[in-house]
């Protein structure tokens, strides 16, 4: 986990869900990367000797990787997820996986940032969705 | 004007999805949000991609944005206003 992660949201252990950002061009685009190991807390319950990413982290992480979007850092802010429009899971991802998550924004408005985000594994599309995120203060 | 005005509130019912509502059922003068119509902030992003898709007038001045959103007159205003320019 990088500090430029860390210095950037305000997310901590056990949910901080991005671990690298790859790509970022301020308010255009951001390719972010999360690998799932089997130490992931969720994986413990979700399910039982069958770990399954739950599909809402999918959209976590998305949201997540929409901070990067955002020029100023996020940590000490906060950010919330205001809706979520046309969630598609269209895979599964496993342990092992390593996640690329893309975000591009469509709009914003009055502190209001809409995404349209895309988690994918190897070429594999496993989620897309729109969010809408809102920044305070 | 009159036309942009019902085409104006068209787009709000079928963007916003407001079921069963007709245009007619929207006050000219009543606010948007808050009262009279009960739209929310999520409702006014919706309601800015809405203007730009539908009418090609896009909203880049937060301020007079909110100022446009107060009621369909103002609106449809500003909507005519940006078209023209």
């Amino acid at each position: 986990m990088s500090d430029v992660i860390k210095d950037h949201l305000p997310h901590r252990f056990p949910f901080l869900l991005v671990d690298r950002v790859v790509e970022r061009e301020v308010g255009v685009r951001v390719v972010a990367e999360k690998l799932l190991t089997y130490g992931e807390p969720y994986f413990q319950g979700h399910f039982e000797g069958r770990p399954l990413l739950p599909g809402v982290l999918m959209l976590e992480m998305l949201a997540q990787a929409g901070g990067f979007l955002e020029a100023e850092p996020l940590a000490g802010k906060a950010i919330f997820l205001a809706q979520v429009l046309d969630a598609r899971f269209k895979g599964a991802a496993f342990p092992g996986d390593k996640l690329r998550l893309e975000v591009a924004p469509e709009a914003s408005f009055a502190g209001l940032l809409r995404v349209q985000g895309t988690v994918s594994c190897e070429d594999r599309i496993l989620c897309t969705a729109k969010l809408l995120l809102k920044r305070m203060g | 004007m009159n036309d942009l005005k019902s085409q104006v509130k068209t787009m709000i019912i079928e963007r916003l999805k407001l079921e069963g509502m007709t245009p007619d059922q929207i006050d000219d003068s009543a606010p948007l949000f808050g009262e009279g119509l009960g739209l929310d902030s999520i409702d006014a992003l919706e309601m800015v991609l809405g203007i730009e898709q539908t009418f090609g007038v896009k909203i880049e001045d937060e301020a007079a944005g909110l100022k446009a959103f107060k009621n369909v007159d103002s609106l449809t205003a500003f909507i005519a206003e940006h078209q023209a320019a």
